[in-house]
């Protein structure tokens, strides 16, 4: 499953399929959105 | 041995040990670092976190901060009951929860136990912008500065040989070592240079005194010479404040003579003589 990205310019929700482009306002600079799920980690 | 102390309260330390042998003396300083248990941050669960700082950077600082440690209510993790697992005889659960804009401060961290809280409330985590958001949570466990230097109770500890200078009948006063001395410790006493009142523990034993004498053309042998008593160590220790000093030095000593009982009991074990 492709993971939800955030476009730069209009903050919309993008999937990313073929293109790196947001649908919506053709901005190409998306961030990847962190995940729902807890990170354990190590204090080292 | 004797230990005889120059200063002494909760954060510093400075003491003479003297009859031991450097063997002891590093022994010592070693338990003192590495042997004496304290609490400190070691697993994090991160619910949230949208700040600048990587999970993994923010759990490394997390680790760092001194935390107040009560040794008769916590034990450590390694000889609990629990067999490391992490319980509330071993381990204190601290929330953090920050929404910027803000700096996250250690204080932030609101601990379960009371007593186990961070020992200064002002250390800076992460910076918050505004929209930023921080949700954690931590767990510190009692273990040793032998598994990682977070559990380090000390910062500075260390010992140098008790310094010994002697002065011969060569010295002329020229005062040239007097102004060579970094510390300052030198002073023209009359027709002779002396050490000032209090200030022998201060000498770091670089000897350049004993280089400006030479250089004054007085001949091979300098009239000052510095050496080191062989026997007799200044310690200096310092806290990170998760325990006062005093207590680091007991539970080190406390740590030495228990390995030295073991070594004698797996001896006396081997050698088949359990009578004493």
């Amino acid at each position: 499953m492709a993971s939800s990205y955030k476009c730069a310019r209009c903050k919309q929700k993008v999937e990313i399929d073929v293109n790196v482009r947001c649908p919506y306002c053709g901005h190409r600079i998306l961030f990847k959105e962190r995940g729902a799920a807890i990170k354990e980690l190590k204090a080292r | 041995m004797e230990i005889q102390f120059a200063s002494l309260d909760d954060a510093a330390s400075r003491f003479t040990l003297s009859g031991a042998s450097p063997a002891f003396a590093n022994a010592l300083r070693r338990a003192m670092i590495a042997d004496v248990p304290t609490l400190a941050i070691e697993d994090v669960r991160i619910y949230d976190n949208t700040s600048a700082l990587f999970d993994e950077m923010l759990a490394h600082r997390l680790g760092l901060i001194p935390i107040t440690t009560d040794l008769t209510a916590y034990q450590s993790r390694d000889a609990c009951s629990c067999n490391g697992a992490g319980c509330p005889a071993c381990s204190v659960t601290f929330t953090l929860s920050a929404e910027g804009p803000k700096v996250v401060v250690s204080g932030d961290l609101i601990p379960q136990d009371p007593k186990a809280v961070p020992v200064h409330a002002a250390i800076p985590i992460v910076k918050l912008v505004k929209g930023q958001k921080l949700v954690l949570e931590a767990k510190a466990v009692v273990a040793t500065g032998k598994e990682h230097a977070k559990w380090q109770p000390t910062l500075v500890c260390g010992y140098k040989n008790h310094p010994v200078i002697t002065i011969g009948d060569t010295c002329d006063a020229c005062g040239m070592c007097v102004d060579e001395c970094p510390r300052e410790i030198l002073t023209v006493k009359g027709k002779k240079v002396a050490v000032a009142a209090g200030k022998l523990s201060e000498c770091s034993l670089c000897r350049l005194c004993e280089r400006a004498c030479i250089s004054t053309g007085i001949g091979e042998e300098p009239a000052i010479k510095v050496s080191a008593e062989p026997d007799r160590y200044i310690f200096v220790v310092e806290s990170d404040g998760s325990l006062p000093v005093k207590e680091i030095i007991k539970r080190a000593l406390k740590h030495i003579k228990g390995q030295s009982d073991e070594l004698e009991h797996k001896i006396r074990e081997i050698s088949g003589d359990d009578k004493k």
